[in-house]
């Protein structure tokens, strides 16, 4: 407990945390304001199908809150590379010379700081799409749905946050770590989730996904996802595997 | 307090080192750059993984200690601080994770001195008051014992005389003190025992006294006929006595190894002007330099 302590007083005394808290907020917003006046208008060149009329669509727009993800994945490797960049991982190993209890900590830590960054993604969205709905003719909005939805990003966010930190734990340099996982989910899991879909669905990404259950949003549209239940489960194992190899491998290292 | 021994590395940075730090004692921990000194002390910190051989604090090994804040004090020269963290919010994080008050940051920052600078963000920190910072990191959990790697590094004249102070209250309150330096004559003040290393071996480690015992005289001396003199002196050296002459300007040399009295009969028997005959005593930084193979370093760090 007081490790877990030690590691909100190592994130809030610096200014990551701000920082992606208002790019998570910015682009929820965006992403709605994107999909309530651009995607529909864009449709509504060919015929007269107003997409907000159609509730599922709508329900995609609070799903907008999920599409920050990637700062909370960024959040989690910042957290544990930046120690490594200036070197704090002396002192934190000085004090805690038990090494995996570190990781442990930092993982249950940023798991609380992905579900509260969830929590203001959702709220963002939420309000966003309300306001930018009141001058639109638009079919009703889903409270159980908007519901589930915030059960699934704050649930994403947590499992995805720790996630950041077993990938930091395991690639220590912050620039490689970060633009490793950049690539990753940008590009080669996209490309295998078009090319052969049911690997897709089992990567790290895809889990999310299932997690999050806004496929459209994520531009993983018609292809298949798993259940949100196995989605946790491969999520949080992932995050559990890096964790492990990092103990097994990168964690042991000599701190010089 | 520590007894040591190991073997480190693909490189040996360490060979088979073994020494004790005693409480109440300050122990300098001395060799050149390079000499595996920082190595040694990452051992006994349990941040690297000794090849062979184990290293105790107080009768245990520190990556089994419950809460190492309250018995182990460090300061190691490459531990960093994030430049974005105030100097109290860096002790924070410290005295959270080893469950102390967080108020005890701020009187650790007033023991170093640095409780002008308590909410300044690091970045803009000297070299000098990151060491201070180092130090009040230690001192958080009020350990017995407190390994400071370099801690002379970087401080100003002054600091280096507030520091020598202070390690000796520490040591007098019967805590265990051991400094690591590579100059000798900057903890030469403090140190009551010496452990002196070069290229990962011991080669010393005894009290300051029975170095000094072991040390070599010297005499200053000044003439205008400088080489006339250095002749007679090789002359008398090649004869077999152990003289070591270094000059130090162009009318001045030091003399190992003969008494004053000796270098004054030589003049005179030379027929050199003196214009000074000094017995400087002991120089226990030309002791350590031959000690360590002559301030050559070698070997890795």
């Amino acid at each position: 407990m007081s490790m877990v302590r030690s590691e909100f007083r190592k994130v809030t005394t610096t200014k990551v945390l701000l920082w992606l808290t208002i790019a998570t907020i910015a682009f929820s917003a965006l992403n709605v304001v994107l999909l309530v006046f651009l995607t529909p208008r864009a449709m509504d060149l060919g015929s007269d199908v107003n997409l907000l009329l159609d509730p599922a669509y709508v329900t995609n727009i609070l799903g907008a809150a999920g599409s920050s993800s990637i700062f909370i994945l960024i959040l989690g490797i910042i957290g544990m590379t930046s120690e490594y960049r200036h070197m704090t991982i002396t002192s934190t190993f000085l004090v805690t010379p038990k090494r995996p209890r570190v990781l442990i900590a930092k993982g249950i830590t940023y798991a609380l700081l992905g579900a509260a960054l969830g929590a203001i993604a959702f709220l963002t969205s939420t309000v966003v799409t309300l306001i930018a709905l009141s001058k639109e003719n638009h079919a009703p909005v889903d409270l159980t749905v908007a519901l589930q939805i915030l059960g699934g990003v704050l649930l994403a966010f947590a499992i995805y946050a720790f996630v950041g930190v077993s990938v930091g734990a395991l690639i220590r340099n912050q620039v490689a770590a970060i633009v490793g996982a950049l690539v990753w989910v940008l590009i080669i899991e996209a490309l295998v989730t078009v090319f052969v879909d049911w690997i897709g669905k089992w990567l790290p990404g895809g889990a999310l996904d299932a997690v999050l259950q806004t496929t459209n949003v994520s531009g993983r549209g018609g292809s298949d996802i798993l259940p949100t239940a196995a989605g946790v489960v491969v999520l949080l194992g992932y995050a559990v595997l890096f964790g492990i190899l990092a103990s097994l491998i990168t964690l042991r290292r000599d701190i010089t | 307090m520590i007894s040591l021994t190991k073997r480190f590395g693909k490189v040996q940075a360490v060979s088979d080192l073994s020494f004790t730090a005693q409480p109440g004692r300050v122990t300098g921990f001395l060799g050149p750059n390079g000499s595996g000194k920082t190595t040694t002390l990452r051992c006994l910190l349990g941040l690297v993984q000794p090849t062979s051989g184990t290293t105790q604090v107080g009768g245990h090994d520190y990556r089994e200690l419950p809460n190492p804040a309250a018995v182990v004090g460090a300061t190691l020269e490459a531990s960093g601080f994030h430049p974005g963290r105030t100097a109290r919010g860096h002790l924070q994080v410290i005295t959270d994770a080893a469950s102390l008050p967080s108020g005890r940051a701020d009187e650790v920052l007033a023991l170093v001195g640095l409780t002008e600078a308590a909410g300044r963000k690091v970045g803009g920190f000297s070299l000098g008051m990151r060491q201070r910072l180092a130090l009040a990191a230690a001192l958080v959990g009020d350990p017995g014992v407190l390994i400071l790697d370099e801690p002379a590094n970087g401080l100003d004249p002054e600091g280096i005389a507030w520091l020598r102070g202070f390690l000796r209250a520490r040591a007098d309150e019967g805590r265990t003190v051991l400094v690591s330096s590579h100059v000798l004559s900057e903890v030469q003040q403090t140190v009551d025992d010496v452990v002196i290393i070069s290229k990962g071996k011991l080669v010393q480690a005894g009290s300051l006294g029975e170095l000094t015992g072991a040390g070599i005289s010297q005499v200053r001396v000044r003439t205008p006929q400088l080489e006339v003199l250095r002749a007679a002196l090789n002359a008398e050296a090649g004869s077999g006595a152990r003289v070591n002459v270094v000059a130090v300007s162009p009318d001045e040399i030091m003399v190992a190894g003969l008494e004053a009295a000796e270098i004054g009969h030589l003049a005179l028997r030379e027929q050199v002007e003196l214009h000074e005959l000094t017995p400087v005593g002991t120089d226990l930084e030309a002791l350590f330099l031959e000690l360590t193979g002559g301030g050559n370093p070698g070997g890795a760090a």
